[in-house]
């Protein structure tokens, strides 16, 4: 009597099992779609000729895979492009060259440099600021922290006017060091926070202990603390990384000339101006978006376990 | 004479000094030196300009004539006030943070939801819902400007394969259309970050409510509406804060999809500053509506924070 009942039984916790997994795999393709799409027709775009891109109905993927666009980019600095010219340019790109083609590997360079320079100074500054007010039990380290966070309350359009007259009259306006300097102001704040909710946890006897054995508060920061928050370190150098490469209107206003300008300020001249093929646009795009993903990717349990220990205390 | 009395200065000097020292333990001085260097960058970078903005907003400073730049008081902000523009920047803005923020919320919610649960490639999913996070927000914005093209762009390309549209339709360029448009290029973007947070906060829910719940004879939606909604107000409270003061500010798409048209169907707040800023060079009034913008920024979150936290208590 027992054994069917038990059969019927677990027929039904099949079908919930098989219904919850058609659910899960529903939703987990929309998902997939929805944030893979997008980025998945850009370059397909970018892999198009300016004809096939221009189809009606659009061409999903490339019905001629080619890498033509890229070519165009990173052969641009090669010839200088002329009004006779121009029209005869890559064929891929419809035979056009935007004018401002020969910019974008030098702004390049200027994004890669300017995104170590703030994350490696952003992260040397911070460390022991974070180590100050999260292990000393100083009177004021509250305060310390609020002054420190508010900051970021303050939205970065409000501060471009001051902060482009302070660049302006310290004469460092199209220089790579004024967007160093600015983009601290923007990610020592958050980096501090991170590193501050890491130290938290790790726990105080270590402290106590090194003190003891007559540590002063340099040597238990570099060898108690560092060595154990490797990950929210590296969490940090990401963070400042990509927050230096995405960041825009400050280089918008603060650079005007491709000695310092960064990659994004280049793409969106591309993108303002309408004459510009978009299938060279799309090639840009894509490279500008290469290093912060594959870093996002290769770091995702760093980055999620850094937005953690943030979440959780705040 | 003059020597001994000097020697009894310096007796006394010395000896305040070691009073403050010892006042002020091996701790505090330690961590006063830690933390100036953060101290210093901070306030030349953020809060010399906070302060500096104030004051450049009392004067009439127009870079078309850099010799006169009259003190005006409080006049940038009574003419700003007085400007029409002004309160229909306010009314974008207010449409644009409204959509951006709730749809944002309400998709991390799913999103955290369907993360939440264990499944065979759930890690695969997780690292890829980074991809938006992790995208430029320029490029972002020609990516979407690209999909949304009335002639050649994807988004008329699917829907009139899907059959709902008959032909192509303007996006970007229709003015009843347009923040909607930039609206969800912007959640695309903000929705990782914030489907994170909500996660977190998901995990840090205790098992024990959900098995209770389950003895009391709760459903899945009963699950949800009883146990797992109460516990996220932590993280609600915390996406619904960051969104807003994002969104409220935003400018990057702006100039990217539309500088402000077409008219000004998206002319926000952020854009105005921009344009009276650096395209009429009139640094007064930029600076008068960028105070306004960071006040307005600080008091919602301040009210957000009473509001939920009284929720909460």
């Amino acid at each position: 009597m027992t054994a069917p009942a038990r059969t019927s039984a677990s027929r039904v916790t099949l079908a919930r099992s098989v219904g919850r997994g058609a659910i899960l795999a529903l939703f987990s393709v929309l998902l997939v779609l929805y944030v893979a799409g997008p980025v998945g027709w850009l370059v397909s775009s970018s892999l198009q000729a300016e004809s096939e891109i221009t189809a009606v109905p659009p061409n999903w993927l490339p019905p001629h895979p080619t890498l033509g666009n890229f070519e165009a980019i990173f052969g641009a600095g090669k010839r200088a492009v002329t009004y006779e010219n121009r029209w005869r340019g890559d064929v891929a790109t419809g035979r056009f060259l935007p004018s401002g083609a020969e910019n974008l590997l030098p702004s390049l360079w200027n994004s890669l440099t300017v995104g170590l320079w703030v994350a490696l100074l952003n992260l040397l500054v911070s460390i022991t600021a974070a180590y100050a007010i999260a292990v000393i039990h100083f009177r004021g380290r509250q305060t310390a922290l609020y002054a420190i966070l508010v900051t970021r309350v303050i939205p970065d359009i409000a501060l471009i006017v001051p902060l482009f007259l302070l660049v302006r009259n310290l004469d460092l306006i199209n220089t790579r060091l004024s967007l160093v300097i600015t983009y601290l102001a923007v990610t020592i704040p958050f980096t501090i926070f991170i590193l501050i909710s890491y130290f938290e946890q790790i726990p105080r006897d270590l402290y106590r202990a090194a003190r003891a054995d007559g540590c002063s508060h340099v040597q238990a920061l570099a060898h108690v603390y560092l060595p154990l928050s490797l990950p929210a370190l590296v969490a940090s150098l990401m963070f400042a990384f990509l927050t230096s490469w995405n960041e825009f209107i400050l280089a918008l206003i603060l650079t005007q000339n491709i000695a310092s300008q960064t990659l994004p300020i280049v793409i969106s001249g591309f993108v303002m101006d309408f004459t510009t093929s978009f299938s060279f646009v799309n090639a840009a795009g894509v490279i500008a978006i290469v290093p912060p993903v594959v870093l996002a990717i290769l770091f995702e349990r760093y980055i999620v376990s850094g937005l953690t220990a943030g979440a959780v205390k705040g | 004479v003059s020597s001994a009395a000097g020697g009894a200065a310096t007796i006394v000097a010395n000896s305040a000094l070691d009073r403050l020292g010892r006042r002020l333990g091996y701790d505090e001085r330690s961590a006063a030196l830690l933390i100036l260097p953060v101290f210093v960058v901070l306030a030349a970078i953020a809060l010399f300009p906070i302060v500096y903005s104030f004051y450049t907003s009392l004067f009439d400073i127009n870079l078309t004539r850099p010799w006169r730049r009259p003190f005006v008081g409080f006049g940038n902000y009574a003419r700003i006030f007085a400007d029409p523009n002004f309160w229909i920047a306010v009314q974008r803005t207010t449409l644009y943070t409204l959509v951006t923020v709730t749809v944002t919320t309400l998709l991390a919610v799913a999103v955290a939801l369907l993360l939440n649960e264990a499944f065979p490639g759930r890690r695969l999913l997780s690292a890829l819902v980074l991809l938006p996070w992790a995208t430029p927000s320029v490029v972002n914005g020609l990516m979407w400007k690209w999909i949304y093209d009335p002639g050649y762009g994807l988004l008329n390309g699917l829907l009139t394969r899907l059959g709902l549209l008959d032909h192509y339709t303007v996006w970007l360029g229709d003015p009843d259309k347009t923040l909607f448009m930039i609206a969800n290029a912007a959640i695309w973007k903000q929705m990782p970050l914030a489907a994170i947070l909500m996660l977190v906060t998901m995990k840090a829910i205790p098992e024990d409510l959900y098995k209770a719940a389950k003895v009391d004879g709760a459903n899945v939606f009963g699950r949800f509406w009883h146990v797992t909604l109460p516990a996220l107000r932590p993280g609600l409270m915390l996406v619904l804060v960051y969104e807003t003061m994002i969104s409220i500010r935003h400018f990057d798409l702006f100039l990217i999809m539309t500088q402000g048209g077409p008219g000004n169907a998206s002319y926000t707040l952020s854009w105005e500053i921009y344009v009276e800023t650096f395209r009429s060079l009139k640094f007064g009034i930029g600076a008068a509506l960028s105070y306004i913008l960071a006040l307005a920024t600080f008091g919602l979150s301040y009210l957000f924070i009473r509001g939920l936290g009284r929720k909460l208590a």
